[in-house]
């Protein structure tokens, strides 16, 4: 599954970098995200509840690690998911461009899905991808606002 | 065998009462003191390392009774056999790999079981696999045929070097030789998909092992009960008396349940020994659709070489076979699809090599019409190209090719399944043609009705296609008749039955011999205890090879009751007729003596015996064929497609077929009307889609679309009989023969409607968004 | 594909229904059950307890109201709706779209209420709603409160439900007069999961121009989607072919962001939307000539 898209962020690409590395950030723009911690300088493990409709939330152990770090212009993540459901995995990539007086992110991600999500969800997986990015990208932006506008200019 | 009060005749089913009112026991329906409830633990992962199973909180689960992973099996851990061994073909390569009842170090496709859970109750079987931890390290997945075979592929099974299973070639005649005089060679690349047999009931097992008898009763949903017995008991170390299998009524077979020591077959019995309490176990559907083996993934690069007029001079086919993750049940889909593709032509060249491939995905085995269709597409297809290329009608293309009715015994020079040569034993394939084509009013559609239609902005189009099955092979079947004393007819035979309706036929057979009312024939099948010789239900050859055994039987009895009737009545056997229930003086019908009261005499008191005095009004015949039969036949629909839409709407579908005799007309016209809704299934709405990463991403009837009554035409369907010399009945299968042209019929008949769009169809299953996809490709390319 | 363990409520009144429901965060209503009983079959679903609604019959019925509307009791089977005189008078377009959703064996078990409450993206029932500009009665152990169509659907299997709300009805508006509709749909086997449908109900003033237009679309988004740029470009014009094209254009091509699955690209469920939607208002736009 692919996942793609551009999105303006408000703030220069080194303020966003910097919230992006931050767990407590990276967890809101992951809807559902119960707890995420860094558990390594590259690594951030967590438990994510994603839980759709009729769809009883279910845990996912999930695991990110950070690759090809480019800062503040670009960065690789490598995505892993395991619960009751199946499991998620694949890498992700998200890059920084200047834009005025602030910053279009463009992401892409290319994740594998396997199991029960895999085999019978497949009606809704794309929504579901679009609606959990969407609700990310929100959250972040809401998190950036309200950061920016939380700084003494 | 002549037609006469039964034989031949559409008598209602002898099993729909019992099927129709809930009185017939399928396998779910045994139920037994103190009967235990299993599930497996699943992979997810389509190809994987196994580091580890963890199921320590699993067995301390309240109701878990046992937990067994691989390593728990100790010595009972082994691949299963294989099933089929290839043909003696020259220079043919053949790598084994067979299924292992749980996996141990590796796992090869998504749902291999990892772990059995036992418990007092499904529920709680499954609650305790939430609770299951697997360790295991995901490799990449073999799913693309050409890609399994390129050099620095993954491997599913490292120590053959490759992804290779199979390779074999069969030609005859010259085909470069063919090429070289031919005004045109077409070529073209034709796939066909993977699909589900989908029976209306999954598989089951319920075994018990009873202390007191020393004996192991299995209840299987297999159309193999007595391999199945045999089988068991060498792996148990069991005799094989001290071992009963029950196939019972059985919801549909359709192929994949003659696959036989599926891991749950194999384990439930002995988890049932070792526990000392009967377990059940139900494949649901979810399960289904990655435990039951499927069918159909093949490419081929086919090329056909003709003539001006049409004549076929050659055909050269290299094709991909999909074998799945293991390769039990041998070569025998691609071997029928190899055979098959040469259809009811002439063919003067023949140069066909295929390669089986081991991937990632669910067992390729047997399913209705088993590969067969796929080499009826690539022919029929081919030909139908070949007629638009050379100006030619379909229809008259292939009068033009068929070998004609006086050219039989015909002899195709290869090799088939059954390692018999691939000699047709009769057929009447211009007769056929003539009159599907009357049927479907093949003439006035084409010159006004479709042009008509296509004014006022209909776009219709029609099908008409030919095949050819290969049925009725051996190696044998029994079957045991004994008039009993109450002067019901007992008849028990070996194959099992999963809905044709065999309690019917083979009734009928016997009746017929033995001038017996048809409801006073009880037959019993599939179950060991009653006959224990035979190899089972496939490759529709219930009708030819245990009918022909139950013939056979038959006969043998009713010369028992001629000569006990001639000793006992005062006259020469000659001078009897059997009928009516009787055995009677022909020239005084009111001299005679019932047949009951006949079984008693047969049954000789003391002093009534002489030396080999041999009791009973019964015999045990069997039945085994030179080689297999050629049924055959001619499909042609007519359909209707939006092009706005790419909605397709099957308008009418007929069905000429030759099954050689007819037993019964009724039976028959059913088993067609289902093979053409699996048919209409695999060719316009099944399709199992697996991603690059091996996941099945339509594992429930939700997304895997089975046609259902609405989505299928009723048949109209017309017999040519040409009657088999190779069995005493004159007949030739049928179960699979309505299921193997469809897709080939569908193809043309949606090319045909769509003729002004120059679209071409080479691929099926062909779904509305696939059909959409290649009218948007035709009008860019316009 | 056997649930998990949950615990069952039966209650026979509404107020016990709700209170139960109170009571219960982790229960769900029970109403037809065939959507949530193969859920939890698959055990996606797990709820913790079930509240089955189909004892209560203050939940059932089809009223005509004195307005010339029409009131639906939430638990009302979609066999009634399909076989009720009322419906079929005063909503035709409902009348006519309760064919189409699955099969005869689940519309006799399948309520009006769970269907909306489920807000399955590919469900017929939504999109009429918001056609027909249904007004949705919630009540909870707190009280009651009204919604329009349009403020139940929030998006993905989501409505504006709250925890322990239930949806007891709906109350369609009578037809303006001289209403046209029509219902299409493309599903790959009869009762199939619709990869598209489309709902249009067209109203003339008296010059026979168009005063409101009203097209919703399934399975095409999250959610039921009204296609708000074709609507707005049919307002106030004829509805002659050319103006019914460009707008079913404007909703294949503005309108929505379908999603892509295994039966059909978004590319094919544009091209079916452009084709559904020309063709329902076609239909209807002849139906309010008459």
């Amino acid at each position: 599954m692919i996942v793609e898209g551009i999105y303006p962020l408000p703030g220069t690409p080194a303020v966003i970098w910097d919230l992006l590395m931050d767990p407590e950030v990276l967890a809101k723009a992951m809807p559902g995200t119960k707890e995420l911690v860094r558990a390594a300088p590259d690594r951030y493990e967590g438990v994510m509840r994603v839980g759709i409709g009729p769809i009883t939330a279910a845990e996912f152990a999930l695991t990110i690690t950070l690759l090809e770090l480019q800062p503040p212009l670009s960065y690789s993540m490598q995505i892993e998911g395991a619960g009751r459901f199946g499991f998620t995995r694949g890498t992700a990539k998200v890059e920084l461009a200047p834009n005025g007086a602030g910053t279009v992110m463009h992401y892409s991600a290319d994740l594998q899905v396997g199991g029960k999500i895999a085999a019978v969800g497949q009606r809704l997986l794309d929504s579901v991808s679009k609606l959990l990015t969407r609700q990310g990208l929100e959250a972040l932006n809401r998190e950036l606002t309200a950061r920016l506008g939380g700084e003494p200019a | 065998m002549k037609t006469s009060r039964y034989f031949g005749a559409s008598v209602p089913r002898l099993e729909d009462a019992r099927l129709l009112t809930g009185r017939a026991l399928f396998v779910d329906d045994v139920q037994l003191p103190a009967m235990l409830h299993a599930a497996f633990l699943r992979s997810d992962e389509a190809h994987a390392r196994l580091n580890g199973i963890d199921v320590a909180a699993a067995r301390k689960r309240p109701g878990v009774i046992a937990v067994f992973t691989a390593h728990d099996l100790g010595d009972y851990w082994k691949p299963g056999p294989l099933l089929v061994p290839p043909p003696p073909i020259e220079g043919l390569v053949f790598n084994t790999a067979t299924q292992v009842p749980l996996a141990r170090d590796k796992i090869r496709h998504a749902g291999e079981p990892l772990a059995l859970v036992i418990a007092e109750s499904r529920y709680l079987a499954e609650d305790a696999l939430e609770d299951i931890a697997v360790d295991l390290v995901p490799l990449p997945a073999v799913t693309d045929l050409e890609a399994a075979l390129a050099e620095g592929s993954a491997l599913v099974h490292e120590q053959f070097g490759s992804n290779l299973a199979a390779h074999v070639h069969q030609s005859t005649g010259d085909y470069a030789a063919a090429r070289a005089t031919a005004h045109l060679v077409l070529a073209r690349r034709f796939h066909y998909d993977r699909g589900a047999a989908a029976a209306l009931e999954n598989r089951g097992v319920v075994a018990q092992w009873d202390p007191r008898a020393e004996e192991l009763t299995v209840w299987d949903t297999t159309q193999a009960p007595i391999p199945i017995r045999n089988g068991l008991a060498a792996m148990l170390g069991l005799r094989e008396s001290q071992v009963r299998v029950i196939a019972p009524f059985i919801g549909g077979g359709f192929g994949p349940k003659i696959m036989m020591y599926y891991p749950e077959e194999v384990l439930l019995p002995w988890a049932a020994m070792r526990l000392g309490r009967p377990v059940k176990w139900i494949e649901d559907r979810r399960e289904n659709f990655y435990a039951t083996t499927q069918e159909r993934a093949q490419i081929h690069d086919a090329e056909l070489a003709v003539t001006k007029d049409g004549s076929i001079l050659g055909v050269r086919d290299r094709f991909l076979h999909d074998t799945g993750a293991y390769d039990p049940y041998g070569l025998t889909v691609p071997i029928n699809s190899q055979c098959t593709l040469l259809g009811p032509y002439v063919v003067p060249s023949y140069d066909s090599e295929f390669t089986a491939v081991f991937t990632n995905k669910p067992i390729v085995t047997p399913v209705r019409g088993a590969g067969r269709q796929h080499g009826v597409f690539v022919m029929e297809r081919l030909l139908d190209f070949a007629a638009r290329e050379l100006g030619i009608d379909r229809v008259e293309i292939r009068r033009r090719n068929y070998i004609q009715p006086e050219a039989f015994p015909y002899d195709h020079r290869i090799l088939f399944q059954d390692f018999r040569p691939l000699v047709y034993d009769s057929g009447n394939y211009p007769a056929a043609l003539a009159k599907a084509a009357e049927l479907i009013g093949y003439e006035s559609f084409v010159r006004e009705k479709q042009p008509r239609l296509r004014r006022e902005g209909k776009h219709t189009g029609l099908g008409i296609v030919s095949y050819i099955e290969g049925t009725g092979i051996g190696p044998y079947e029994g079957a045991r008749v004994t008039v009993e004393p109450s002067g019901s007819v007992r008849v028990a035979t070996g194959v099992g039955t999963q809905g044709q309706g065999h309690f019917t036929t083979f009734a009928q057979i016997v009746a017929e011999v033995l001038g017996v009312e048809l409801e006073q024939v009880q037959v019993s099948t599939g179950d060991t205890r009653e006959f224990g010789w035979g190899t089972g239900t496939f490759a529709s050859r219930g009708a030819v090879v245990a009918g022909s055994a139950c013939y056979a039987a038959a006969l043998k009895v009713r010369e028992k009751i001629l000569s006990l009737g001639a000793a006992l009545l005062g006259v020469s056997a000659g001078e009897l007729v059997v009928t009516e229930g009787s055995v009677r003086v022909r020239e005084v019908p009111d001299r005679g003596i019932s047949l009951g009261e006949l079984a008693r005499k047969a049954n000789p008191l003391r002093g009534a015996v002489t030396p080999g005095t041999e009791p009973g009004l019964e015999a045990t015949a069997y039945f085994g064929p030179d080689r297999g039969n050629a049924a055959s036949g001619v499909h042609a629909m007519l359909v209707e497609v939006d092009p706005e839409t790419a909605a397709v709407v099957i308008k009418r579908y007929v069905v000429v077929h030759d099954c050689g005799t007819v037993i019964n007309p009724m039976v028959v016209e059913a088993q067609v009307q289902g093979g053409v809704a699996h048919g209409i299934g695999n060719a316009f709405y099944e399709q199992l889609i697996f991603d690059a990463n091996g996941q099945l991403l339509n594992a429930s009837f939700m997304d895997y679309l089975l046609p259902t009554a609405l989505d299928v035409p009723t048949v109209e369907l017309a017999h040519i009989e040409t009657p088999s010399p190779l069995n005493p009945l004159g007949t030739k299968g049928v179960g699979e023969a309505g299921a193997i042209p469809t897709g080939a019929a569908f193809a043309q008949a949606v090319e045909d409607a769509l003729a002004d769009t120059g679209i071409e169809i080479s691929e099926i299953p062909l779904s509305p968004n696939r059909l959409f996809e290649l009218l948007a490709a035709a009008r860019g390319a316009a | 594909m056997k649930p998990a363990s949950f615990e069952y409520h039966r209650p026979s009144s509404l107020d016990e229904a709700l209170a139960l429901l109170a009571e219960h965060e982790e229960a769900k209503p029970l109403a037809g059950g065939q959507s949530l009983i193969p859920a939890m079959n698959f055990r996606l679903a797990a709820p913790g307890a079930l509240v089955d609604l189909n004892e209560l019959p203050e939940l059932g019925g089809v009223v005509s109201s004195a307005d010339g509307g029409l009131r639906l009791g939430a638990m009302t089977r979609h066999s009634v709706l399909e076989r009720s005189t009322e419906v079929a008078a005063r909503a035709p377009l409902l009348h006519e779209t309760m064919p189409f959703i699955a099969h005869p064996q689940i519309r006799n078990r399948g309520t009006l209420g769970g269907s909306l409450a489920h807000a399955d993206p590919a469900a017929e029932l939504p999109a009429v709603m918001l056609v027909l500009g249904a007004s949705f009665v919630l009540r909870s152990a707190r009280g009651e409160r009204r919604l329009p169509a349009e403020q139940f659907f929030t998006g993905l299997f989501s409505t504006a439900l709250e925890p322990g709300e239930l949806l007891i009805g709906v109350e369609l508006p009578a037809s303006p007069p001289r209403s046209g509709w029509a219902f299409e749909e493309m599903a790959r086997r009869y009762g199939d999961f619709a990869l598209v449908g489309v709902a249009a109900q067209l109203s003339l003033d008296a010059r026979g121009q168009v005063s409101r237009a009203r097209i919703g679309l399934l399975s095409v988004g999250e959610g039921p989607v009204l296609a708000a740029k074709a609507m707005a470009l049919l307002e106030g014009q004829q509805p002659a072919e050319a103006a019914l094209r460009a707008a079913a254009e404007l909703a294949a091509t503005r309108d929505i962001d379908p999603p892509a699955d295994i039966h059909a690209s978004a590319d094919y469920r544009r091209q079916l939307t452009r084709v559904l939607t020309g063709r329902a208002l076609k239909r209807a736009a002849k139906v309010a000539l008459q």
